[in-house]
């Protein structure tokens, strides 16, 4: 049993990572980026392919952190006047792309199988505290994040991207490049969220193209909102939530002993649910962000 | 900041843990193994067949006084039909439920990770269903009962060259299991002197596979060489049905799983092969009490191999006469020594895999039938 | 040659009358609805059900057309106006939650195993070498007539020109007598129905399955964008468009590249292509290959 908490807990960190890195694009910036997943595919295929090729880990990581940071300017870079809402729509058809070449070029990716036998970091540990070391690393790694990414969000940069978002007709005004902001931030949260991806190929031994679904940046997206969209703490409640959420239905469905298809529509509605209610009745989310107010 | 963070931790792992709790009380007083089947997804029809197959062989070791003298009872998961959440169904087996077996699934795709995981873990698992040649190195704690697709492909290749095909137009699924059958019959027909002028990977899930059939009947071939999960291959047939393309014979590699969902009157006349269903006597009372419990017979060939893989842990947990994982793989290896199963005797190599596993030749005649 | 022209208008048929709605209903709202694919998803599963008690097929098909624009009419009134207040931004996500409660709810009632129509089976027609089964007939003729029927809606009645009027600007069509409100609910079920119609009818040859919504998102947001979101007509020109480019693409043999006789495009890039389309008229005519509108650069 704690072995499954401990599991539970290591997922919800690497989301953590990956919905950080949505919050610092989403949040700050307010750049509706749905195919934020492809960030952690490729930080998850980099890891597998250098592994196979006989690199190690951390070259690996590097090399995922490096090519999502390219993808982030490409993609910032697209559409020069592009709407918040066509852009969005454009991320979601890149990260499609890069699935379908995941499950398509079988002799770099392993094809629809995917990449086998990764090796788990602390492999040589036993049992039991081969888990809880690599918790205690997701648990690090995140808390590092998010200190880190709060320490930006109250500095200059962090204050440029609300400007940005809110009034950027009256940033551009004050002299800063917008589209030097966006490329930024972008290629910031994509480092964050492809390091989230090295760290799962490595979790499950194993990277596939199923990872890349759409439905997985949705996930990210449901955390975010329901924490607190451009609040730290409530980026990291919200993983929390719904991790708790989803993983409390297998129990459930032993419990009441319903059939796996109730079971999968229970998640998926579960997180829909919640997703709605919070976009109704509390849209800022559970903490909201923390805006200064100048007195009048 | 962090206050929130800690007020909601407490909370959410107490409630975790007091499920759990519950849960493993309840696991004391039987003894379990696990099966993870793809019981939602395209090879749903299969998952359920299986799965009534692993109910049937529970009935019967109850039956026959259960194991350790305590009930016994096979905890299936499901797959989803994708590799991730069969891993994390695996998962749950090993840390939550703490079985000494899983057998499953039935894609090669998935079993190839969920295996290899199963043995870094020292779990035993045991291969009911996928075909890829890289089960027999998955690792010492695998066992294998079925034929895999080198001994399958070199079967194909014979049997098609003998119905006199020379020129064969290919589609698989692009998978470890469909990529492993399309080069590997591709191999094996060429060395008879076939050829195989078109081969075509299809997508899995597509609600159409128009292209994909109008590609093939480009190169005008002898023969449709054609292998598909139930689901998928039921629009596919349809389509080449739609497209005229059923004027040219259509051979299924793996006949029962292709068919599983298409309708009579589309499959009618196609050819194919198969891994043997039931043999002997044993697999005639097999599939009499499978008829009687579930008031339909079996719809693929699969559901002999789970039933014995589940009778054959359950013996040898009770001649290991304990649940640990070590011990119980020394048992299986004695057991599989000329254990006679529903699909046949048994008996494993040194590398835990089956020794002569069976094939048939078959055909689709309102149902599929031997030829 | 003429099987190429049967596939693209059976893949352009496939998106028009989806791609028809969200561009219509976009027009009024102005923000992309995410859950509108899954409206037809669901059009396709109600008219299995409804068949599977008893009804008729085209009975079937009617009735939920009209409950699935009822449908999008209550999501309207219920969830997206009140969103809308917020942006659409959170509009969009919130048509987001819609679309995973749907399949959510889809897939605990129906499962997760497709259902298919099990229509009488019989021999394709055949035109030189070209393959049409009656039922596919039937969907693209339907399609055509509806796409005849909407167009002169669009351009020869006074409801037609209102629609576009308050597509246009919104606020001086108010103001200038029209009932927005009104013709944004009419215009809300209209397109509701539309695309419950669009999805039985892929339904028809493919089932009715839980990824029916997911697979169309894309190809029929391309298709929409293509044509500006706000010209339904342009919708229908960019799925043709999409189904051209998606048929070229799997039929192009390039054996002679690499010295077989026969060497194709794996099919999985298809649905690459019309995304690689997309990204390409995003980046050139963001506003769609229609567009005629003076903007300021």
């Amino acid at each position: 049993m704690s072995d499954f908490l401990i599991s539970s807990f290591t997922i919800a960190g690497i989301y953590a990572l990956m919905a950080l890195g949505l919050n610092l694009q989403a949040g700050w910036s307010g750049l509706l980026n749905f195919g934020h997943i492809a960030f952690a595919g490729l930080g998850a295929y980099a890891t597998g392919i250098v592994i196979q090729a006989g690199g190690s880990g951390w070259t690996g990581a590097l090399v995922g952190v490096g090519l999502a940071m390219a993808l982030g300017w490409a993609v910032a870079r697209l559409g020069r006047q592009l709407g918040s809402d066509y852009w969005g729509i454009a991320t979601l058809a890149i990260a499609e792309i890069l699935r379908t070449v995941a499950t398509n070029e079988g002799w770099l990716t392993g094809g629809a199988q995917g990449i086998s036998a990764i090796p788990s970091l602390f492999d040589g540990l036993p049992r039991p505290w081969n888990a809880v070391a690599f918790l205690a690393l997701v648990l690090a790694v995140v808390a590092v994040a998010a200190l880190a990414l709060r320490r930006v969000a109250n500095g200059r940069f962090g204050r440029a991207l609300r400007l940005m978002r809110e009034e950027p007709q009256l940033a551009a005004c004050m002299g800063y490049d917008l589209k030097s902001l966006k490329t930024r931030a972008i290629m910031a949260g994509a480092a964050v969220t492809a390091l989230a991806g090295s760290l799962y190929a490595h979790y499950m031994s194993f990277a596939g193209p199923d990872y890349m679904v759409a439905s997985e940046t949705f996930l990210i997206w449901t955390m975010v909102m329901i924490g607190g969209l451009g609040n730290t703490a409530g980026v990291l409640v919200g993983v929390l939530l719904v991790q708790a959420a989803y993983s409390a239905v297998p129990f459930a469905k032993d419990f009441f002993g319903f059939g796996s298809d109730l079971a999968g529509a229970l998640r998926l509605g579960l997180i829909g649910l919640i997703l709605l209610a919070c976009l109704l009745w509390r849209s800022e989310g559970l903490i909201p962000e923390k805006l200064r107010k100048i007195p009048a | 900041m962090l206050f929130s963070i800690r007020s909601v931790l407490p909370g959410a792992s107490l409630a975790m843990a007091l499920a759990g709790a519950g849960f493993a009380a309840h696991a004391q007083e039987t003894v379990q193994m696990g099966a993870v089947l793809s019981l939602t997804g395209a090879n749903a029809t299969v998952g359920e067949d299986v799965r009534r197959a692993v109910g049937l062989a529970v009935d019967k070791v109850n039956e026959q006084g259960g194991v350790l003298g305590r009930k016994f009872a096979v905890v299936i998961e499901d797959s989803g039909g994708n590799p991730t959440t069969a891993l994390n169904a695996a998962r749950k087996l090993v840390s939550v439920d703490k079985v000494p077996v899983v057998i499953g699934e039935y894609s090669s795709g998935i079993t190839l990770p969920m295996a290899q995981y199963l043995v870094k873990e020292g779990v035993t698992h045991i291969n009911i269903a996928s075909t890829s040649v890289k089960i027999k190195d998955l690792g010492a704690t695998a066992f294998n009962l079925i034929g895999l697709e080198n001994l399958g492909n070199r079967f194909s290749a014979a049997d098609t060259w003998a119905l006199g095909y020379r020129k064969v137009a290919m589609i698989a699924p692009n998978n470890a299991y469909g990529q492993g059958v399309a080069h590997g019959f591709k191999e094996e027909f060429e060395k008879l002197g076939g050829q195989v002028v078109t081969e075509v990977l299809y997508t899995a899930g597509q609600s159409t596979y128009r292209r994909e059939l109008q590609q093939m009947s480009r190169s005008n071939p002898d023969a449709y060489i054609y292998t598909a999960y139930g689901q998928e291959s039921a629009v596919l047939n349809r389509e080449a049905f739609e497209l005229g393309l059923r004027k040219a014979p259509w051979y299924a590699i793996l006949l029962s799983m292709s068919l599983s969902d298409t309708p009579a009157e589309i499959a009618k006349g196609q050819l194919g092969m198969e891994v043997g269903s039931v043999y002997g006597d044993a697999g005639k009372a097999y599939a009499a009490a499978f008829a009687a419990k579930y008031k339909e017979g079996m719809k693929t060939s699969y559901t002999g191999y789970a039933y014995d893989a589940v009778m054959m842990t359950a013996a040898a947990i009770n001649k290991a006469k304990s649940t640990q994982p070590a011990a119980v793989q020394a048992a299986l290896k004695e057991v599989g020594k000329g254990y006679v199963g529903v699909t046949g005797p048994i008996t494993f190599d040194a590398d835990r895999q089956r020794i002569d596993p069976p094939y048939a030749k078959l055909k689709y005649d309102g149902k599929v039938v031997p030829r | 040659m003429l099987q190429f022209l049967v596939d693209t208008a059976l893949r352009a048929s496939d998106l028009a009358l989806i791609a028809l709605g969200l561009s219509m209903v976009y027009g009024l709202v102005k923000f992309p609805n995410i859950a509108h694919v899954q409206y037809a998803m669901l059009g396709a599963y109600l008219t299995f059900f409804l068949r599977a008690a008893g009804v008729p097929l085209v009975g079937a098909i009617l009735l939920s057309c009209a409950v699935t624009g009822l449908f999008t009419l209550a999501m309207h009134l219920l969830v997206f106006r009140r969103l809308l207040r917020s942006g659409p931004a959170i509009a969009m996500i919130g048509s987001l939650a819609v679309a995973m409660l749907i399949v959510a709810a889809l897939q605990g009632v129906a499962g997760s195993f497709p259902r298919m129509f099990d229509l009488p089976l019989s021999a394709p027609h055949e035109f030189a070498d070209a393959r049409i089964t009656t039922t596919q007939l039937l969907t693209v003729g339907t399609t055509g007539l509806l796409l005849v029927g909407f167009s002169l809606l669009l351009f020869f009645t006074r409801a037609g020109r209102a629609m576009r009027a308050l597509a246009s600007n919104r606020a001086l069509a108010d103001a200038s007598g029209l009932n927005a409100e009104r013709i944004t609910r009419v215009v809300n079920f209209g397109s509701g129905a539309v695309a419950g119609l669009g999805g039985s009818m892929l339904a028809l040859s493919t089932g009715a399955h839980l990824n029916l919504g997911h697979d169309l998102l894309l190809p029929v947001f391309a298709a929409a964008i293509l044509g500006g979101l706000g010209n339904p007509l342009g919708a229908v020109a960019g799925g043709l468009l999409i189904a051209l480019t998606e048929t070229v693409v799997t039929n192009l043999n390039f054996g002679f590249l690499f010295g077989k006789p026969v060497a194709f495009l794996p099919v999985a890039y298809i649905g690459a292509a019309s995304f690689l389309i997309l990204l390409l008229a995003l980046l050139f005519k963001p506003y769609g290959l229609f567009d005629r509108q003076v903007r300021r650069v």
